[in-house]
């Protein structure tokens, strides 16, 4: 009975499996492995948010993050094109 | 959303290096958005993607680009995509997860709207 339960277990688990391969694709599943970089980091609400050199887009001039606080509130938006 | 709180928030992107580029981690959704792009080795590089980002989308919301070392992302662990909203003394009031399964939009909209901006805040 309990090598019955184990074996039903193991190929729930084998179709999980196979179904997140299939539905991800097995390249994305690789690159998450490899190229994952989300992290928690340090910064928490209540902390003072810290300034930053950042570079307009015509790509010379140089603004900062604290330039955009005050005010109102600054709605920060982190995020790439891909 | 810039849009509809534009009376009670600013906003800023902070362009950061890509999440999904064709040389690291690229996704089947971008090849057929055309979105293809390699891991910008320039600062020339990143600007160029950031601008293509514009003007396909005609994204109007005020827009600067990390630096190459990534100092605003090592500060912030912005990658692959977050929300902050920082109060105007410079404190932050909210901190959302990383996208993409973190990445609510409407919890920086129902924070916007619990906190309307004061009249001193309206006539600056």
């Amino acid at each position: 009975m309990v090598r019955r339960v184990l074996l039903v277990a193991g190929a729930l688990l084998l179709a999980g499996a196979a179904y997140v391969v299939f539905s991800m694709g097995p390249r994305n599943i690789l690159g998450m492995i490899r190229y994952d970089q989300r992290q928690e980091g340090r910064l928490k609400v209540g902390d003072i948010a810290p300034d930053v050199e950042l570079v307009s887009l015509d790509g010379v001039r140089r603004v900062r993050l604290r330039d955009f606080v005050g005010g109102r509130p600054l709605v920060l938006v982190f995020g790439s094109y891909t | 959303m810039a849009r509809r709180y534009d009376d009670r928030a600013r906003f800023l992107t902070v362009y950061i290096k890509e999440a999904h580029p064709l040389d690291e981690w690229q996704m089947t959704s971008n090849e057929k958005e055309n979105v293809c792009y390699r891991q910008p080795r320039t600062l020339t590089e990143r600007v160029a993607i950031a601008n293509d980002f514009v003007r396909r989308f005609h994204y109007d919301v005020p827009l600067a680009v990390d630096a190459m070392e990534n100092p605003a992302n090592a500060l912030y662990a912005g990658w692959p995509e977050r929300f902050y909203i920082v109060d105007p003394a410079g404190v932050i009031v909210y901190k959302g997860k990383t996208g993409p399964f973190g990445y609510h939009p409407e919890e920086v909209e129902t924070w916007l709207e619990a906190h309307p901006p004061t009249a001193a805040a309206l006539a600056r």
